[in-house]
């Protein structure tokens, strides 16, 4: 039996040890991380997956634990994309300026992580968070930028304070009880859908969901390398878990859209959702920092967990479960390999790289295997996610919700092409051809997060089957599946049978192609330019505004969003301006008749 | 599923070339006479691509080449799951038929990634041009089109191609071109832009970007992208045939179907002048989008359906 308080209490001092190996030594310091996180992974999986961990605490105080397959869901995943990125470790330590600390503040947040997804408690929920926000605020800034920790840290407090007030609305509706499941099947009426809401904006600020998704892009885009796919694999999952909370387990009774059967709440979150989709579709197409695009990207994704969500059957929730599994897998995989291109490089400009594959293959076939994944394509589990999600969406008649559904996943396409376009294929820049493949340390999980998103492609009965325990635990009635079989709402799905089909079209080809005669192999500069001699590269790389003519159709509309949160900060600043001045004036006068005004109102209707 | 099944399913893709090659060399010479001329000979595409296929090429490494395989295998790979009538299919069994919609779409597109990705290996900078106009114009069609496919589904309670084909071949039932009028233009419309027919064929456009993604091609290369031209074209055809026209009952039916929807995308085609790929996307996203989600509204809210 593995204890979740001991799993919690042992992450701590390895944290604590890896501090001190980490100042010796940063690579010992590394490895002692990686077979940190792998111990705990390891119980986990041997235990959890059949509720069997300890939830006995002993020596930490007005903590307690419960275990609930939709908890340890989430834990797994994160645990795993923490596993396979503390592989990178070692190699990236050294470039920054606090180095001692990062080990110890990612196992302190893995920590965090346990704690959120095994507790009863609410106010357990919250310091946990709460955890895992403070300690990922100082791993960010090691990257570069100061103002993405801050614009991180701003929005997370912002859910954060949201998701208390909630909290509390529950303690006073629950007789005083911070007990969750209790807590949220108390709530009824008016408290329900105040909570519903505080909620859900804590949801959609750790997604990082339109409207609150501007820090997305700033702290992906500038944290550490190893950290982004973390923050985007697994911490904006912590937004998912509270948005399950809100849309399935309070589901306020609000009125009914009779044509598609669903609560005017739940809709409206799906419209927010499909417009998550639609704006992190189009800004990613627009970027031309590849972390940032791939922000965006999970931005999008995002509104496919929401929608997901929203829809209130068991089809569309396996869709939305199924999709946080795929699109951890398949982002942590993109992150990790443009990560793995920055550190042989030095940026992640895709104007500035070119033609990578022929030195990092192993990379690029992972980023490969990654943005299938992504853009829903088989024999990738995103694939199957997407079909799932489509399902329920045409099922119910979502029309509108549809067009982002499908907007979002063509527009994938186009935004997952283009660092592979313009980073790894076309020409080959002279400035990087010393550069080497990524070290075997970091291929390991290159080849494990390769080898799972095709299994999840491929062979998703196991894992639906896990996911319909969670939905029989939620309350509703899971989908069929078969060995080898989805069944949908209105058809049936073999993954197997297309994975091996297609495998089978390759043979095809390869054979075609094995036949015939043998090519010539050419330079890449030896290719049709018209009859102009071009002696430089770099002038044959497209890479710059790919989809110039597309990005130009929507260029005024695409800053609204800034220059709204750009206006609301300098609100924010005025109105500290006018505090400053009332309160903190150099005028005595004035701060003593505020003082005065001060006590005058508390007093109103009790003494005066 | 057994050895036969897959027999089968390479059948139909073998068909599907066959078919679509001959039909496309017909249409050579019914466009030759349109423009007075004679035209080439029937079976000219074929010989194209065998000579093609015979010739020795220049590869830009090995991505060149394996976007190439993985762009055939997925475009034969999708073949092989298009009934060719209500009973002709290869993936069935025990009155389960396994030619998911979806799988269409989206197996097609890793044919299309891969053919993508061989271009932008070449290092020519019109191939990625081409490739980002493909997928700008995708990023256009797709989104009407599958919001009419996604009324189509709502309507029929079948995803299966099969399914929406009995259910347009039950006794009360129109075809769906008939039924949903405004999504079958828009479907045809959607059509002509997948296939790549000349209003929205700006990612070929030879005369101005050197025939796109296929500028530095030749040889055995070339021919098996011609090869996955053909097929392609056989896919989406047939797509709207099986959506829109009610598929076919036999074979014959399928042909003389097939054939009418080819030759009037191809008429069309010869008729118009080239698109610019921002004029491609502001034509998708007003009219056919506006006329499929008209559709959707009237179909799935008010139940109205001829």
């Amino acid at each position: 039996m593995a204890s979740i308080e001991l799993l919690i209490l042992f992450l701590v001092g390895a944290g604590l040890i890896a501090y001190l190996l980490t100042k010796v030594n940063t690579f010992l310091g590394s490895i002692f991380t990686i077979f940190a996180v792998m111990f705990v992974f390891v119980s986990l999986a041997a235990y959890g997956f059949n509720m069997n961990m300890d939830t006995v605490v002993n020596y930490l105080p007005g903590i307690s634990f419960s275990q609930t397959y939709l908890g340890f869901y989430f834990a797994i995943i994160i645990v795993f994309v923490y596993l396979m990125v503390s592989f990178f470790h070692p190699y990236y330590l050294n470039e920054y300026k606090y180095k001692d600390s990062y080990n110890l503040l990612f196992l302190l947040s893995l920590a965090g992580i346990l704690g959120a997804f095994y507790t009863d408690n609410f106010l357990n929920l919250f310091f946990f968070f709460e955890l895992i926000i403070w300690t990922t605020m100082f791993l960010i800034p090691q990257g570069k930028s100061r103002e993405a920790a801050v614009s991180y840290f701003g929005f997370s407090v912002a859910g954060s304070v949201a998701m208390l007030i909630g909290i509390f609305v529950i303690f006073q509706n629950n007789g005083n009880s911070f007990d969750i499941a209790t807590g949220l099947a108390a709530l009824n009426g008016t408290n329900a859908i105040f909570v519903f809401i505080l909620f859900l904006i804590a949801a959609f600020a750790k997604l990082g969901s339109f409207p609150l998704h501007i820090w997305l892009p700033i702290a992906h885009g500038n944290a550490p390398h190893p950290f982004s796919p973390v923050l985007s694999g697994a911490l904006v999952k912590l937004g998912a878990f509270i948005g399950v909370l809100a849309l399935i387990r309070i589901a306020p009774a609000t009125g009914l859209f009779v044509a598609m059967d669903l609560p005017i709440g739940q809709y409206v979150v799906a419209l927010l959702g499909s417009a998550s989709i639609v704006f992190g579709t189009l800004m990613a197409i627009k970027e031309d920092d590849a972390k940032k695009l791939l922000a965006y990207s999970s931005m999008s994704h995002g509104g496919y967990i929401l929608v997901a969500f929203s829809i209130l059957n068991g089809l569309a929730f396996a869709g939305g479960f199924y999709h946080i599994l795929a699109h951890a897998l398949a982002s942590a995989g993109a992150f990790m390999a443009i990560a793995a291109v920055a550190r042989a490089t030095g940026t992640t400009k895709m104007k500035e790289l070119g033609g990578m594959i022929h030195k990092m293959p192993i990379t690029y076939l992972a980023y490969l295997v990654a943005i299938i994944s992504m853009a829903g394509i088989p024999p990738m589990g995103g694939f199957i996610s997407k079909w799932l999600i489509f399902q329920a969406v045409i099922n119910k008649g979502m029309v509108f919700v549809g067009i982002a559904v499908f907007f979002g996943s063509v527009g994938s396409f186009l935004y997952v092409f283009r660092p592979l376009a313009a980073l790894f294929l076309g020409q080959e820049f002279r400035e990087y051809k010393g550069v080497k493949e990524a070290p075997i340390l970091m291929l390991i999980p290159t080849f494990i997060i390769m080898g799972l998103n095709v299994y999840t492609g491929v062979f998703p009965a196991g894992i639906l089957e896990f996911i319909n325990k969670i939905i029989v635990e939620l309350g509703y009635t899971g989908i069929t599946v078969s060995t080898y079989a989805i069944n949908g709402s209105n058809g049936i799905l073999n993954p197997a049978l297309i994975s091996l089909v297609f495998a089978i079209g390759v043979a095809i080809a390869f054979v075609i192609f094995i036949v015939l005669k043998k090519s010539r192999k050419v330079d890449l500069m030896d290719t049709y330019t018209a009859a102009n001699f071009v002696h430089d590269e770099h002038l044959l790389h497209y890479s710059v505004d790919f989809y110039a003519p597309l990005e130009r159709l929507y260029e005024k509309q695409s800053s609204w969003m800034k220059k709204f949160y750009t206006a609301l900060a300098e609100k924010v600043k005025e109105l500290g301006k006018l505090g400053k001045y009332l309160f903190m004036s150099k005028n005595v006068a004035t701060t003593l008749f505020w003082i005065v005004a001060i006590i005058i109102f508390l007093l109103w209707g009790e003494v005066l | 599923m057994t050895i036969v099944n897959f027999l089968i399913g390479i059948g139909i893709a073998l068909f599907g070339f066959v078919l679509q090659t001959s039909i496309g060399g017909i249409n050579r010479k019914i466009v030759g006479r349109m423009q007075k001329r004679h035209g080439p000979r029937w079976y000219q595409e074929f010989l194209d691509i065998f000579k093609l296929l015979s010739k020795r090429a220049v590869s830009h490494g090995w991505i060149f080449d394996f976007g190439v395989i993985m762009a055939l295998g997925g475009i034969v790979g999708t073949a092989m799951f298009m009934p060719l009538t209500k009973d002709i299919l290869a993936f069935t069994n025990n009155g389960v038929n396994y030619d998911n919609f979806f799988i269409f779409v989206y197996l097609l597109a890793v044919g299309m990634l891969g053919m993508a990705m061989s271009a932008s290996g070449s290092g020519n900078p019109w191939a990625s041009i081409g490739v980002m106009r493909a997928l700008t114009t995708m990023l256009a069609y797709e989104v009407p089109f599958l919001i009419v496919v996604l009324t189509i589904i709502n309507y029929s309670g079948q995803s299966s191609l099969t399914g929406i084909m009995e259910f347009q071949q039950m006794a009360g039932n129109n075809w769906f071109l008939i039924a949903m009028p405004l999504g079958g233009i828009v479907g045809f419309i959607c059509l002509m832009g997948m296939l790549g027919k000349k209003p929205f064929e700006t990612y070929i456009a030879p005369a101005e970007i050197a025939s796109g993604p296929m500028v530095e091609y030749g040889g055995k290369q070339l021919g098996m992208l011609f090869i996955l031209h053909e097929i392609s074209v056989f896919i989406e055809v047939s797509l709207f045939v099986h959506l829109f026209l009610g598929g076919a009952a036999n074979i014959f039916e399928f042909l003389i179907k097939y054939f009418a929807v080819y030759t009037l995308a191809n008429l069309i085609s010869n008729v118009n002048g080239r698109f610019k790929i921002d004029q491609v996307v502001t034509f998708f996203y007003k009219w056919p989008l506006l006329m499929a989600v008209t559709q959707a509204v009237i179909v799935i809210y008010f139940g109205w359906v001829i």
